[in-house]
């Protein structure tokens, strides 16, 4: 009795409630599809999103548990990978929401879709908590895997089976370097699969500054900017973007992203806490690359995905400033950031959607005189670029404030300014497609514009559509000015969140001659 | 009491983009009386004012976005006061005077609120923070208005504008972040923030932040490149609210946010600020001699006369001050009477060329009424007494002469050729002989005419009168006079 109790106490089951809620959902959806045949489709979505809405509800009440770690400290539950999770299960909700017709116009099969989208939602919340590196890695190969089935989804598209091809191999090969990083970790700490007792092993024993373990890093630190697409690593996003079906770009430009940012804080806080300098420097190079080429190669492109692709580039590199901070505010304004970023950017891919599945292209120049035919999709699309180009008073702008504000108060004024620079530059990209949507006069309207049809909202699968639309506007919108309840959910996330605050006591931050400006004593 | 003056605009702007009205023309209406309300809070506001009181008053204060430290935190002194009104009575100028044709109206008349509330934000802002958001909420309304009802290089123009201009706000921002941060306060109030205590070279270097990023918006020359083609290419009526009233935002951060917070550095800077703003005088009245386009020469006169401004608040003592805030006004008010004359011109005479223009006094088939009122407007700008462009330049050279008596001297000698240029333009455009092959010009219609009249009467009133004008500013610069030099120096200190 004993014995057993304490193993439930050890499992602790519950935290993993959300996830649960997810794989619930994957199997009836598949079985439904199975039993009840092709008409599911019209309701299957709606299953999909309400139990992602459950699972979300199920985060909510994890908030703040006692008792975070689960499975033998294999997954951490605590507050800051409620955030995370959230983030993606929302991302996947969105995602449903702007792929039922565009699926269902590629005539390819939604239920499988939905169920292979739900996996990788599974995987991305598996990796937001996992605290033990066989965790680590069987969930970032869940969401690997399924994504390469994403974006190979549309088969009879070409492009789409290049982009899977390509994601395929060199998403193989990251993994692959990851889990040798990983592997040479698990050997220098002695043996031991738990970040914590990994961080402890290497503090105790002598392999704290060795070679061994800055190969590791640079391995794990490669596997990880894979998934977040930091340059150099980022050669795979433009053309995957590119190919894939629209509605997997979304979900990889915002999930899967949110996810590798939740391994990235994880792994580098808690099992490289002996190295933080030297991944502190990476990960400022990596911001600064990101940062540049980002958004300096997305003023060339001519199509809107890649376009989107480039800035999602770009855009990585501004929230890393916050990790790279390293403080509390640092954080939390990452989350703030992603959470604000996955409405913004949600809602740019709905319009980009909406326009393709109207006209059939892709092509910024097809945009020119929009305005005269759709208004609303002319206004949300303008609403999410501005954002995502941080002008006030949306709500991106306040995202990047306090990013750049975290990033000022720990001392990095270079890349502070380097943010502010290329955030003009990007002003000009994304701004580029609101003149040509809104400015161009009507007899320069694009052919295809000129032949755009009446949208018609009464069309299976293009209600969702519309509710995707409104809500990340509505959210765009306002989330900057109505900001305070997401601004405490980030902060609190953090501090209550025990890696981080543990960590912050027993690493330095990484720059030198910066006091920092919270309360908490920093032991040298 | 404050937030009357964004909420209504905001509120009103909503309604215009959103709601159908129906025609063009009762847009317009609507517009106007909301810009009409939003003026007549401002006059409210204006005899409520306390003529004693130096620092900020109708002050709001609601804590917004802590972690930030962005606090919607509002107030006006002596310094924004006389902005604010300019603002709500250039709007209403604005509106009235756009084509009752105009297409697309309810995104334009949208805007046009939209940046009537984004100026009376960034003027009230009691925040850094919130200043900058109502600094960069401008960047777009006015990127459509000159990128959609423009002239020909309209799109150049606009995209020009919209990179400069982005520019400007990021090195606002930078700076803003350097300051708060370094000052050591948990958010952006402008109470908290001071740079006592600051090093001599960090002061320099976020003071040179603000006055690049200012001096963009002003425009300063070297940095003004922006500004001919967008006032040139935009319509009269945003030409009006970009040189009238966004302009002044360049000149109100500079004696706000560098003056104010600056004291000590500024003295420092100002020899060069001085010798800059003599540059852009000159070099502002010498452009426009050498013009053929008459919108363009009141562009590049517009330089001129903001080059003042830039040498009075250098010079910091309190008449400088003082002249620099009548300036401000009283620029905005002739530039505006300039733009909007020159539209007239250009609608009914089909051209801006000096070349081809030619007796628009002639009485039956020229434009007699508009030509008088031109003259007026130009001897406004050149500084004839009488007119409100003396009075503030003359106190502008009076307040500024014993601090830099060689720029204020060379100042002074532009400002003659001021009237060099007003004269060409006068001379070629109104006078001399109307060709007889030109046909008879369309009347100037009396609705036409209102905008003109108003502008030109308050030009009149404030030059015969210039006190109902000073009486506003001059408790805000008793307080805030930095000059360490000069005669004024003892003035200050017995007043600290």
């Amino acid at each position: 009795m004993d014995f057993s109790s304490n193993i439930a106490t050890q499992l602790n089951a519950g935290a993993i409630l959300p996830e649960g809620i997810v794989v619930v959902t994957i199997l009836l959806v598949l079985i439904c599809d199975l039993i009840v045949g092709k008409s599911s489709a019209r309701w299957l979505p709606y299953v999909a999103i309400a139990g992602l809405l459950a699972s979300v509800a199920a985060l909510w009440l994890k908030w703040d548990a006692t008792e975070s770690l689960a499975f033998l400290q294999g997954f951490n539950g605590d507050d800051l990978s409620i955030a995370f999770r959230g983030i993606v299960a929302l991302s996947a909700t969105v995602t449903i929401l702007m792929s039922v017709r565009y699926v269902e116009q590629s005539g390819t099969s939604l239920a499988e879709f939905i169920a292979i989208l739900l996996a990788a939602t599974l995987g991305g919340m598996f990796l937001s908590g996992a605290n033990d590196l066989v965790m680590i890695f069987v969930a970032l190969e869940t969401l690997s895997i399924s994504s390469y089935l994403l974006t190979g989804y549309t088969k009879r598209d070409p492009r789409s089976n290049e982009a899977a091809l390509k994601y395929l191999l060199i998403g193989a090969a990251s993994s692959a370097i990851f889990l040798y990083g990983v592997s040479l970790l698990y050997g220098l700490s002695g043996g031991q699969t738990n970040l914590d007792a990994i961080a402890t092993a290497l503090a105790n024993g002598d392999g704290g500054e060795s070679l061994g373990l800055a190969i590791a890093l640079v391995f794990a630190i490669a596997g990880i900017s894979f998934k977040i697409s930091a340059v150099p690593f980022h050669q795979w996003t433009p053309d995957v973007y590119e190919g894939s079906p629209t509605p997997v770009v979304a979900f990889l430009s915002v999930g899967s992203k949110a996810a590798g940012f939740a391994l990235a804080i994880r792994l580098l806080v808690t099992a490289f806490g002996a190295v933080s300098e030297e991944w502190h420097f990476i990960f400022t190079a990596l911001a600064i690359l990101s940062m540049i080429l980002g958004n300096v190669v997305a003023l060339a492109q001519t199509s809107m995905k890649r376009m989107l692709a480039y800035s999602s580039i770009g855009q990585a590199g501004f929230v890393m400033i916050g990790f790279i901070a390293g403080t509390d505010a640092g954080y939390s304004s990452m989350i703030f950031y992603l959470l604000i970023y996955l409405f913004m950017n949600l809602g740019a891919f709905t319009c980009v959607i909406l326009f393709s599945l109207q006209t059939g292209t892709d092509q910024i120049s097809d945009y020119s005189g929009l305005y005269q035919k759709d208004p609303l999709l002319t206004l949300a699309l303008s609403i999410c670029l501005l954002s995502l180009g941080g002008i006030p008073p949306f709500a991106g702008f306040f995202g990047k404030i306090y990013l750049f504000w975290s990033g000022w108060q720990a001392g990095l004024y270079g890349l502070v300014l380097l943010g502010l620079v290329t955030s003009v530059v990007s002003i000009y990209y994304y701004i580029r497609v609101v003149k040509m949507m809104v400015v161009k006069e009507p007899q320069e309207m694009s052919e295809t514009v000129e032949n755009y049809p009446e949208v018609r909202w009464s069309l299976p699968g293009m209600r969702p559509l519309q509710v995707g639309i409104v809500v990340s506007l509505v959210a765009t919108t306002l989330a900057g000015i109505l900001s305070n309840p997401l601004f405490t959910f980030a902060n609190n996330s953090v501090i209550n969140s025990p890696v981080l605050q543990s960590a912050k006591l027993t690493q330095p931050i990484a720059k030198a001659g910066i006091s920092e400006t919270s309360d908490r004593p920093i032991v040298q | 009491m404050l937030s009357v003056l964004l909420l209504v605009p905001i509120i009103g702007a909503a309604i215009v983009a959103f709601l159908p009205m129906g025609e063009s023309k009762r847009l317009r209406q609507f517009t106007a009386i909301i810009a009409t309300l939003v003026f007549a809070w401002i006059v409210y506001l204006l005899t409520q004012f306390d003529l004693s009181n130096s620092g900020f008053q109708f002050s709001e204060y609601l804590s917004w976005v802590q972690p930030i430290g962005l606090s919607y935190s509002l107030g006006v002194d002596g310094l924004s006061m006389p902005l604010l009104a300019l603002n709500g009575l250039l709007t209403w100028i604005a509106i009235y005077s756009s084509r009752g044709d105009i297409e697309r109206p309810r995104l334009y008349y949208s805007l046009i609120l939209l940046v009537n509330a984004g100026v009376s934000g960034a003027l009230m802002a009691q925040n850094l923070l919130l200043f900058v958001i109502f600094y960069e909420l401008e960047l777009i309304p006015f990127y459509l208005l000159i990128g959609i009802w423009g002239g020909k290089k309209r799109g150049y123009a606009a995209t020009k504008f919209l990179l400069y201009t982005a520019v400007s706000g990021l090195l606002v921002l930078a700076a803003f972040l350097g300051l708060a941060f370094l000052s050591a306060t948990p958010n952006f109030d402008y109470n908290s923030i001071t740079t006592e205590g600051l090093g001599l070279t960090t002061q320099l270097v976020l003071l040179t932040l603000l006055l690049v990023g200012f001096g963009i918006k002003i425009p300063l020359v070297p940095l003004h490149t922006w500004m001919p083609d967008a006032y040139v290419e935009s319509s009269p009526s945003t030409a009006i609210l970009l040189g009238g009233v966004l302009a002044k935002l360049g000149t109100y951060g500079l004696v706000r946010f560098g003056l104010q917070l600056f004291p000590e550095t500024w003295s420092l800077v100002a020899p060069g600020l001085a010798a800059i703003g003599t540059v852009s005088v000159v070099y502002g009245a010498m452009a426009a001699i050498a013009q053929k386009d008459i919108k363009r020469m009141v562009a590049y006169s517009s330089i001129g006369h903001m080059g003042y401004i830039l040498v009075a608040a250098a010079a910091g003592t309190e008449l400088s001050v003082l002249g620099a805030v009548a300036q401000m006004v009283s620029h905005g008010l002739i530039l505006a009477l300039l733009f909007y004359l020159v539209g007239i011109v250009e609608q009914k005479a089909g051209t801006r060329e000096l070349d081809v223009l030619n007796g628009l006094m002639n009485p039956i088939r020229g434009l007699p009424l508009t030509s008088a009122l031109l003259i007026m407007a130009g001897m406004g700008s050149a500084g004839i007494p009488g007119l409100v462009g003396f009075a503030a330049e003359f106190i502008v050279f009076q307040g500024s002469f014993t601090t830099f008596p060689i720029p204020v001297l060379v100042c002074i000698i532009a400002s003659g050729l001021t009237a060099v240029y007003f004269v060409i333009l006068l001379n070629r455009t109104c006078f001399g002989k109307l060709d007889n092959e030109t046909a008879y010009y369309p009347k100037v219609l009396l609705t036409e005419r209102i905008p003109a009249f108003v502008l030109t009467v308050t030009i009149l009133f404030l030059g015969l009168q210039p006190n109902w004008m000073i009486r506003w500013i001059k408790p805000y610069t008793t307080s805030v006079a930095v000059n360490p030099t000069g005669l004024q120096i003892a003035q200050v200190e017995t007043q600290k």
